[in-house]
Parts: structure tokens; C-alpha cells; sequence
């Protein structure tokens, strides 16, 4: 089996184990634990607690006392303790996610995923989880300021009185706004009254990173104009835009050509549960989908592929060309003529082609939104004459749009250079920040003679406005949002807005109509005006409890591409030469993974969370392969435990940044990805000067990948806090003759034709059939206690992982995050090993160094029968429930860390420092009060010295229980999900009782694929794996 | 102000009752009762099991000014929890004050532990989250 010939390995120095990475491996935590970063000895802190022990004397010992503050009138539906969920949604680019917020007495607490949208059916992302941060945000504006001096709304509104009247007599000549781009029916009316308001003004769109090139890609391949006039057709003429919508769960074969569909693209969440369910292998005779990519960076989407190509984002369209040809030789009828170039591997296109064919009409071939206008419009028509086009691909006209537009930024900034914009109004966005370089619209922000930025930080582009406005949070305040396919929602807020912001519908309003009215009124006009009439209170009723109007969705579109169209226009466009080298290589701009374009650097769980592939934390880096690593002699330096990989120069187009590498096995060679988003400069005390700023490479002419990078390494070196290594085995220590086959089975994983012929794989790989007998001399299992606990009775709790799901995204760790209190720890314990997740994603490489493959596995407290971590705690503060579950007492625990150091997975965390700011004293993290208000009331907030891990979400369990009980049933299947299992877009956690036959887990547990990791030790634990199953082409199976 | 807008309307030591409804601000209580921050406690199972409201906070109606009767500590939880029959009642006699056990007390607990499947858990992740 793969699995047992397969080595895995985390990192390059795991892989050539070097000696640096033997002594880390050695230790858990790479640093001496006394070594803090204060200088204070233990004996001089002893004595100094000693002498302020004896100076504090004995005061009072009694309880202080505490008040109890009941609501005067106590509003319906809140009984205190019991949390309220209402439905909302996060506007983001090019639709929204869809939401549940849990609310304790009107403060919203934890982001879920809807389970009832249609769209995401439950699911989340990490942006969504981590937007509760965002609300609490210490740093979020909190006032209306003139420059840059506090005022108050009510100045701005007179101001804008007096600037209104003269406005309207020139009929908004000279008035320009700035937007990002929104889908949302109040925003697209209140913009119309505005063109209407003011016909002369300028109205820009502009988004750092969106979905341009796929929208006017589509209009290329549309030829252009649209045969449909819905009813959202306007007088101010407006183009028909469209957008795809693709259905994962009917696809066989999917071809994603630089796309990140799983993770980074719009409607994430929608593609990762659809490809999920098609990965799923119901029985023998059922197939599961293929996934070939083609990518210059190592995606999640790449590393789920069954077979993988790195090119550079710049070689796709040649690619692609030859794709058509070979498909065209095939026999399909497509009539493109398509340059391509014979850098590719034959067979591999040879073997697509083929895939292609084979399953006409069930195909999706998919570009990602950095591909130009021209790939997108070969797609749509490859799409098209592949059969997919109304099977697997749908088209449909955005309604309520206003998109990204680079032509209307420039033409802005043109006319502002020019001096004839003579009041600017930026509707949300931070142009100062992430404008394309070459704009420097940080410098045009106070040409105009009046500047008004409405924004939810006091950010880079604030700083240089005349005013600026606090923008509400998406949860404080009232809108309305469509998804691509027209599905509905209303934006409802969870909380009155904490300091004094108005929203953006609110603020554009005003601008509007020089009135000022309430954000809930303005939607309900928007919505009395669409829906209006006898009924709309019910149905009104019925969009704010169910988070979206049901049957809102559009039909798809029945417009037809036109190859006419995509040919003329592909004669227009010239390729440049495409040949790289050591001195001229391809520079790739992608959003990071955690901040995206910079809007979430002041996010400290997001910061803190590991990019999904890279494991970097804190910081981007320049990724770069292997081989272009060794031809510039560069790696990633691990040393101490800790990686300080060197700073290298990157000069591009006359413009530099010094930046450090980070090697990743799989990255193109020749071409260096860098992440968007970091080195702000005004984002908040944790966002600031964190990373490094790419934006001030990127330029208009080249948005998102160009030709014409160097790079040229300093002597200089800098940290970054990676944890790929960390809770790694240790095995050169450790029995070396069991250890080093250990590592291979902790993941397993076969072909699909492996796996039917031997279903038993996953089971069998196991190290060693038995190193001690797992069943006593009186036939009962072997248990490390006197008297274990009766596992036949009650409800057991377990936990199944299906490997083959698990895309890698990360929303579990962030949904524990919120859920379970757990503290941001910053960049130098994260690097010192004390990061504070109780879910990690571990990532593993295999195969080659230049091209791996690569699987993903969370691993969380595995709860196990028979625990080692409880046989050694002295204090008996982790201790097993009769449920199953391993329980932590954080009262009793006096921080031996001895259940840490027994921990065969190394899921414990321990607090070396008050990370959560509970304590008094030099030790203890300055926490602001705000965020007090994040934190779940029904979890323990842990002090220092205390250890934690995961709980399995018992809070969850308990309170199904209570309920339960309350009522006089059993908890259903289904009726628990722990904060993992609920946000998984994939499913890929299921969390249930064992002993019911009829649920899901028993199901699972029982699946041929069902294996638990180092069960050799004997330790039973309740968390499994199901093995990973790879497709691959059985003509490309010797390349893979 | 539910019951207090009809009895003793006119009572001076309701006063701040009323003076809190009229000016909407919160009367401060003096909390009496309280658990740790780490032990999380619902007050709903309890009083499905039928454990009168007495046999934690004491006889509230005849205490000049509420005082914590029980110690509440984790052991006096247990001992009630190993052995829950004293403690419960008829559902309608929960909030009774001054009662008493009935003489076949022992039987009417086993009668009620059966039908509201009262299993008192002893398990630490009960109340330590």
C-alpha cells in the first residue's frame, strides 16, 4: 500500500533530517522553558512575592462583593443563559456568507455557518469565523474626525449641507466617490438616486483583489452585449454583468487552472461541500470526481488534486492553448485558434484531454479571478463546447451589482490629477494602502479641495482624508446582500453599534438626500419598493428569521457563448514572451490566506492563524521553489527550533521591497509568489508593521502576475514563526526501529483502484500488530485502570475525521478559537512553540522535494480510554468522564505539564504566560476591556499555569443534554455539533455517540477506511481517521 | 414590576423597586449565592429533577435579609448528588417553603427518580468547563 512505502515529511529539514531538526524534535518546546523574555530569575521572583506578600498583609479575606444587574423590563425571548441565534450575512466581494450569530443577552459571541442557506448549507470560511474579532476590535474608529481632530456626526452632516447645495447647482460636476464594489439591492438603489441626485459625478469601483477579470472575461465570451433585460435593467445603463456558478456536486472531472476553488475563490464554501460530496466513494460501482490543477503556488485546491502541474500564472494561457489543440485532435469541436507552447509534459495534456471527453457534459474547467479577461473568455468557450455549459456551469446575471472596475479607478485618478474632482467621497476600501502603486493615490487623497473617507478603521487612507466617518460593522448595522446566483439576505444587526458609527447605507443616504434617516428604514423603502404590499410585514418577517428570502435565487441566464466573439477578441491580445530565467523571473501577487488583501491584518486570530499550505504565521514571505532556491543558494535556515530564513531583495519594474524567502516544495520555479496585505502601517496595535507590504510592487498594468522579477538575497536574516514542525515526533530518540515507521502510517491514504482492491488497507497498516496484548487475561479490553469505566453504556462520545474531505482550510481552528476563549499569543511564542490551538491542521508533504503531494489531518485531544495524560497527573486535574470524554479541571492544575510531556499527539497547551490578561501583575498581557465581550460565557477564560486542550466542545454537549433532558428524550444524532464539526465547508468532522447503531459516527466507525493514529500504543482513542483516497488517471498514474 | 405592581403598591420598603421601574435603571442586587467562574451550574435540570428551591438557598421566606444557608461547596454537591432522594419533591411543591419529607419519602424518591430519569452525574466535566 501508498502508505507504508510513502515517507512523509513536514518541512525540507524533516525530510533531510538534518541535525538542526533532530535536536528540535527532540524537545516540545524548542527554547528552555525558563528562558522568558523578562530578565527576572526565579529567585528574585520568589522573593519579591514573598516581600510583597508580607507588605500586603492579611486584608480582608472575604469575597468582594458583587452585584447582581437585572433588566429593568426584561425583553422577549432573552432568559439569561440561554443563547439566541439570530441569521445575518457578511457582505464579502462578490457575495456574501451566509450566517448564524450566537448571541448571551444581545452581545453576538460566536459566528456559525447557516445550516438552511442553500448555498453553504452550514459551512464556513476562516474570514467569517473570525469577523466576532473584528466587532470587538480595540482599535476600530470610534469617532467622526476632521482632520484628523475629534467631531461629531452632526458637524459632518451640517458640512455636508452647506457642500450640498453648490454640488447640486453644478449638478455634481466635480463630486466623485470611490466604492467598493457591493451586490446589494439598498446600495444599487441608494447609487442610482445618486447618479440621478448628481448626473455629473464620477462614480468608481475598486476593489485591490476581485472578480474583474472573470466578470469581463464573460463578457467577452458573451460577445459583449446581453439579449436579457431583467427587471434590474436601469435607465442609467448599466452593463449586464455575469458571473459562474458551478455545480461540484455533479462534476467528474474538474480542471482548475490556477483557481484556489476550495478556499480563495468566491463561493468557496459552496465548492469545498459540493467537492467534498463528489469525493465521496458511496460504493464500489460509484466513481468519485477527478481534480487536475494547473498553478504556480501550492493552493489547497492544488493540494487535493490528483495530479498536479506547476507552471507559472503566466504559461496558464498557453497551457490552455495547448489543451484546445490536443482537445481539438481529439475530435472536439471547437473552433478557437490557440497559441501554445511546447513547455508542457504531452502526456499530461495528452491524458486531461482524454479525462475531458470521456465525461462530456460533467465537467467544470475553472480559472481563477488572477487569470486576465482573455483566459476566462477561452474557458467560458471551452466550457461551452465541452457540454458543460447549463449541465455543470451556470451563467447568471448579477443583479444589485456594482463591480470592480480598474478603468474607472484610473480615470479617477486622472481626473483628480487634473484637478477636476473637487470633493471625494471614499465609500469604504483603503486606497492609500492598496492602490496599485503606480496610481500613488496616497497622494491625491488631499488634492481635492474636499476628502471624505467612510471607513471602519482609522486607516492609512483616513490619515490623509479631511474627514472621516466610523463605518458600522456588518453586525451592528442594517442592509442587504445577494449571492451571485440573486439568493437574498438581509443584513440585520446583532448589537446596537458600539461607539458612534453610522452604516454605509445610512451614510450614502445622507449623501443622497442631505436627510438623515435610520439604516432599518432605508432597507425596509428598498424592500417595501421590490416586495411591497399586502403581505410584506409576513414575508419581511420571514427574510429576517430564515437570514435570506427563499426562492430568490435567479434563474440561470440562457445566454450562449459566442466564439466569434472570444476569437476576435484573442487576435487583440499579444502575449509577451514568456521566458524566464535566474535574473528575470515571474512575480505573482496573491491575497494572503488570512488577512486577504490587508482588510483583517488588525485580526489577531487571523495574524496567528498558519497560512493553510505555507504554516507560516505572523508575516508573508517570498515563496519560491526548490530549484530556484538553489540556484540563489537560499533555504529556509532552521536553527534553534526557530526559522530565520535570509532577506532578499526583490526589485520589479524600478520599485523594491526587501522581503524574506520561505522555500515551499511544489512553487513553480521561476516564480516567486508574494501575499497581499501586510506591512500596514495604520491598522491597529497588532496589524501594524507586521509583514511585508507587496503592494508597493504591484502596479495597474499588471495586477496580479508579471515577468521582470529579480532577486538578490541581503546578508541579513529574519525570523518566521512557522509551526509546520511543531508536534512532530521525535524520531531519532525515540526507538528508532518503531519510530521511523510510525511516522508513514499516522496518515494513509491509496488509490481509489487500491483501495477496492484491498479495503482493508488502512486497518493493516498498523506498525505492528500488537506491541501488548489489547485484551486482558479476563477477555476484557486492557485498561491502564483499576476499575474502568463501563463503555457499553450511556452515550459515547467519538469523533471520525475523514481525511478525504479535509481540505486543509482552517475554519475549524478558528471556530474553536472563538468558541473556546482560546488567547493570541504573538509572533515570538508562536515561534517559541506556544501557540495556543487546541486544533491544528498538520500538513504533510510526499513525493518529491520539486513536486510533492500533499494531505492534511487536524488533530485535536483524542480523548483516549485509556489516556496517558491521566495516569500522570499528580493532582488529578485530567480526568475521563463516563462519556468518553477526557475532562480538564483547570482549578486543580498546578502546571507540571508531565500530561503534555505523556501526550503521544502533543494536543496539550499549556499558558506559560497570562495570555488572556485575567491576572495582575508583570506577567499578565495587557488585554483591552472590549474584548472581554468576545469571549463565550459558557468556557472557562484559563489564567497561567494552567494547561488546556481541546473539550470536545462539552459546553455543547451539556447544554444538548440539559435540553435533552428538559424534555424527556435523548439527544439525537446530529443534535451536538462541537465548533470544528459545525464549521466545516466539507463536513469532514463528525462528532456523535458510538454506542447508537443508527448515527453517523457508528457508521463511520465502522468504514473499511476507519484507522486511529499510534494505536499500537494502546491508548483507544475516541478520535479516528478515515484513510484518504486519490483518483488519479490510470493513463497518468506512472507520472503522477 | 410584574407582582409588585399590584401587592404592596404603597410599601416604603419596596421603594427602590419602584423607583428602578420608574426611572428604568437596574436595581443593584447584592448577590448572595455564587459558584466560581470555572463551575458552570443550570438551574433548569435541577428543578426538572424536582429539588426543592429550599434545599440549596434555604427557607428564603424566613430570612430577615438573604444569607447563604448551604456552603455550596463542590463536596455538599456531590453528597446530594450520590444521594438525591431527601431532595426531591413533587414537581408543583418546588418552591414550597418549610417543607418537610414525607414519611415515605425514600419510595416517592425511587418513584421519581425513575420517572424523570434522574441520574445525577458525578463526572468533573458536568460543571468544570
Amino acid at each position: 500500500m501508498k502508505s507504508e512505502n510513502q515517507s512523509y515529511w513536514r518541512s525540507l529539514s524533516h525530510l533531510h533530517q538534518t541535525d538542526e531538526y533532530k535536536n528540535f524534535a527532540r524537545d516540545e518546546f524548542p527554547e528552555p522553558i525558563e528562558k522568558t523574555s523578562h530578565p527576572l530569575s526565579r529567585r528574585d521572583f520568589l522573593s519579591l512575592m514573598g516581600a510583597s506578600m508580607a507588605l500586603a498583609g492579611l486584608a480582608s479575606c472575604r469575597r468582594p462583593v458583587e452585584k447582581i444587574l437585572p433588566y429593568v423590563i426584561q425583553p422577549e425571548n432573552i432568559v439569561p443563559g440561554i443563547a439566541n441565534r439570530y441569521a445575518t450575512a457578511m457582505p464579502f466581494l462578490t457575495g456574501a456568507y451566509p450566517m448564524l450569530v450566537e448571541t448571551h443577552e444581545g452581545r453576538p459571541t460566536k459566528i456559525e455557518g447557516h445550516p438552511k442557506h442553500p448555498a453553504t448549507l452550514g459551512g464556513s470560511h476562516v474570514y467569517m469565523q473570525a469577523a466576532i474579532l473584528g466587532l470587538y476590535d480595540p482599535d476600530r474608529s470610534k469617532f467622526v474626525l476632521h482632520k484628523n481632530e475629534k467631531k461629531t456626526w452632526n458637524d459632518f452632516v451640517k458640512t455636508w449641507e452647506g457642500w450640498q447645495k453648490t454640488i447640486k447647482e453644478q449638478n455634481g460636476r466635480g463630486l466623485a466617490v470611490l466604492s467598493e464594489p457591493f451586490l446589494s439591492p439598498t446600495l444599487f438603489r441608494l447609487k442610482q438616486s445618486f447618479i440621478k441626485e448628481y448626473p455629473e459625478a464620477v462614480w468608481a469601483t475598486f476593489d485591490p483583489v476581485s472578480d474583474e477579470n472573470i466578470i469581463k472575461g464573460l463578457e467577452i465570451a458573451f460577445g459583449g452585449a446581453s439579449a436579457e433585460t431583467g427587471p434590474e435593467k436601469i435607465q442609467t445603463g448599466a452593463r449586464s454583468v455575469y458571473f459562474p456558478k458551478y455545480e461540484w456536486d455533479k462534476a467528474h472531472v474538474i480542471l482548475s487552472l490556477d483557481a484556489d476553488f476550495l478556499y480563495s475563490e468566491t463561493h468557496s464554501i459552496e465548492a469545498a461541500r459540493g467537492f467534498a460530496e463528489r469525493r465521496h466513494l458511496h460504493s464500489e460501482k460509484h466513481s468519485i470526481c477527478r481534480l487536475y490543477a494547473a498553478e504556480s503556488t501550492v493552493t489547497l485546491t492544488g493540494a487535493m488534486a490528483d495530479h498536479r502541474m506547476r507552471l507559472r500564472s503566466g504559461q496558464i494561457v498557453s497551457f490552455l492553448g495547448a489543451l484546445i489543440q490536443e482537445l481539438q485532435s481529439q475530435g472536439l469541436a471547437i473552433n478557437l485558434n490557440a497559441e501554445s507552447s511546447p513547455d508542457f509534459d504531452a502526456g499530461w495534456i495528452k491524458g486531461l484531454a482524454k479525462d475531458l471527453l470521456r465525461v462530456k457534459g460533467k465537467s467544470i474547467v475553472i480559472a481563477g479571478r488572477q487569470q486576465p479577461a482573455y483566459v476566462h473568455a477561452m474557458v467560458a468557450a471551452l466550457n461551452d463546447a465541452l457540454g458543460n455549459a447549463g449541465q455543470t456551469v451556470h451563467y447568471y446575471m448579477l443583479k444589485d451589482a456594482s463591480v470592480s472596475n480598474l478603468e474607472s479607478m484610473m480615470r479617477l485618478t486622472g481626473d483628480i490629477q487634473n484637478d477636476r474632482i473637487h470633493t471625494l467621497i471614499v465609500l469604504g476600501g483603503n486606497p492609500a494602502y492598496n492602490a496599485p502603486s503606480d496610481l500613488k493615490f496616497h497622494e491625491l487623497l488631499n488634492k481635492s479641495k474636499h476628502t471624505v473617507h467612510l471607513g471602519g478603521y482609522a486607516d492609512e487612507t483616513a490619515a490623509l482624508a479631511e474627514w472621516h466617518i466610523p463605518c458600522s460593522h456588518f453586525m451592528e448595522q442594517w442592509g442587504d446582500v445577494r449571492m451571485a446566483d440573486g439568493t437574498v439576505s438581509v443584513i440585520q444587526p446583532l448589537i446596537e453599534p458600539l461607539y458612534e458609527t453610522k452604516s454605509n447605507v445610512e451614510f450614502l443616504n445622507l449623501l443622497v438626500t442631505g436627510k438623515e434617516s435610520r439604516g432599518y428604514d432605508i432597507v425596509r423603502d428598498t424592500w417595501t419598493e421590490r416586495i411591497g404590499g399586502i403581505g410584506f410585514e409576513k414575508t419581511w418577517r420571514q427574510i429576517l428569521h430564515d437570514g435570506f428570502l427563499e426562492n430568490s435565487a435567479g434563474q440561470p441566464s440562457d445566454v450562449k457563448v459566442s466564439l466569434n466573439s472570444v476569437s476576435d477578441y484573442l487576435k487583440t491580445v499579444t502575449l509577451s514572451a514568456d521566458t524566464v530565467d535566474i535574473k528575470n523571473m515571474e512575480i505573482v501577487f496573491r491575497p494572503s490566506a488570512t488577512v486577504f488583501d490587508g482588510r483583517f491584518a488588525n485580526n489577531g486570530w487571523l495574524q496567528e492563524l498558519p497560512d493553510p499550505v505555507t504554516k507560516i504565521t505572523w508575516d508573508n514571505a517570498a515563496l519560491i521553489s526548490y530549484k530556484t532556491a538553489q540556484a540563489l543558494g537560499l533555504g529556509n535556515n532552521l536553527k534553534d527550533g526557530k526559522s530565520r530564513p535570509p532577506l532578499v531583495r526583490l526589485q520589479y519594474k524600478g520599485r523594491e521591497l526587501v522581503m524574506p524567502v520561505w522555500v515551499l516544495p511544489g512553487q513553480a520555479d521561476f516564480s516567486v509568489t508574494v501575499a497581499l496585505g501586510y506591512g500596514r502601517r495604520a491598522a491597529g496595535r497588532v496589524g501594524n508593521s507586521v509583514g511585508f507590504d507587496a503592494y508597493s510592487l504591484r502596479t495597474s498594468a499588471a495586477l496580479y502576475y508579471d515577468n521582470g522579477l529579480t532577486i538578490t538575497p541581503t546578508n541579513k536574516n529574519y525570523l518566521i514563526a512557522n509551526v509546520q514542525d511543531h508536534g512532530g515526533l521525535d524520531e531519532e530518540t525515540l526507538v528508532k526501529k518503531t519510530i521511523d515507521k510510525r511516522v508513514p502510517v499516522l496518515i494513509r491514504e491509496a488509490t481509489v483502484s487500491e483501495y477496492l482492491r484491498h479495503p482493508d488497507f488502512a486497518k493493516e497498516a498498523n506498525v505492528q500488530p500488537n506491541i501488548l496484548p489489547l485484551l486482558g487475561k479476563d477477555g476484557k479490553p486492557l485498561s491502564a485502570y483499576h476499575s474502568p469505566l463501563d463503555v457499553t453504556k450511556g452515550y459515547q462520545w467519538g469523533v471520525a475525521i475523514d481525511l478525504n474531505r479535509c481540505i486543509g482550510c482552517n475554519a475549524c481552528m478558528i471556530a474553536c478559537q472563538s468558541e473556546n476563549n482560546i488567547p493570541v499569543v504573538g509572533k515570538e511564542h508562536v515561534a517559541n512553540g506556544r501557540e495556543m490551538h487546541w486544533l491544528r491542521l498538520d500538513r504533510y508533504f510526499s513525493g518529491s522535494v520539486e513536486d510533492p503531494q500533499i494531505v492534511f489531518q487536524p488533530v485535536a485531544c483524542h480523548h483516549c480510554e485509556n489516556a496517558p495524560c491521566e495516569q500522570v497527573c499528580p493532582v488529578a486535574a485530567t480526568v475521563h468522564d463516563r462519556e468518553g470524554l477526557n475532562v480538564m479541571v483547570y482549578n486543580r492544575c498546578v502546571g507540571t505539564r508531565y500530561c503534555s510531556n505523556n501526550c503521544p499527539y502533543k494536543v496539550r497547551r499549556f499558558n506559560f504566560l497570562d495570555y488572556n490578561g485575567g491576572g495582575s501583575g508583570f506577567l499578565q498581557a495587557e488585554v483591552p476591556e472590549i474584548l472581554k465581550m468576545s469571549r463565550n460565557p459558557d468556557v472557562s477564560v484559563r489564567m497561567r499555569g494552567v494547561m488546556e486542550k481541546c473539550t470536545y466542545c462539552v459546553q455543547r454537549i451539556n447544554e444538548a443534554k440539559f435540553l435533552a433532558k428538559k424534555e424527556g428524550r435523548s439527544v439525537n444524532d446530529g443534535e451536538i455539533l462541537p465548533a470544528c464539526a459545525q464549521s466545516c465547508p466539507a463536513k469532514a468532522i463528525v462528532f456523535g455517540n458510538i454506542n447508537d447503531p443508527n448515527s453517523k459516527i457508528y457508521e463511520l466507525k465502522n468504514d473499511s477506511r476507519n484507522y486511529v493514529m499510534l494505536a499500537e500504543l494502546n491508548i483507544r482513542p475516541r478520535t479516528s481517521y478515515l484513510a484518504k483516497l486519490r483518483n488519479p488517471n490510470p493513463d497518468l498514474e506512472k507520472k503522477v | 414590576m410584574n407582582c409588585h405592581s399590584l401587592i404592596l403598591t404603597q410599601s416604603d420598603t419596596l421603594l427602590p423597586i419602584r423607583e428602578s421601574y420608574g426611572n428604568n435603571v437596574p436595581m443593584r442586587w447584592v448577590r448572595v449565592h455564587k459558584l466560581p467562574d470555572y463551575a458552570y451550574f443550570s438551574h433548569s435540570v435541577h428543578l426538572r429533577a424536582g429539588v426543592g428551591c429550599e434545599s440549596c438557598h434555604g427557607n428564603i421566606a424566613q430570612m430577615e435579609e438573604v444569607h447563604q444557608d448551604q456552603p455550596l461547596s463542590m463536596g455538599w454537591c456531590l453528597d446530594c448528588h450520590r444521594n438525591p432522594g431527601p431532595h426531591l419533591r413533587d414537581l408543583k411543591a418546588v418552591t414550597a417553603m418549610g417543607w418537610t419529607a414525607p414519611k415515605n419519602q425514600s419510595e416517592l424518591a425511587a418513584m421519581f427518580i425513575k420517572t424523570r430519569s434522574i441520574a445525577p452525574p458525578e463526572d468533573c466535566s458536568t460543571c468544570h468547563r
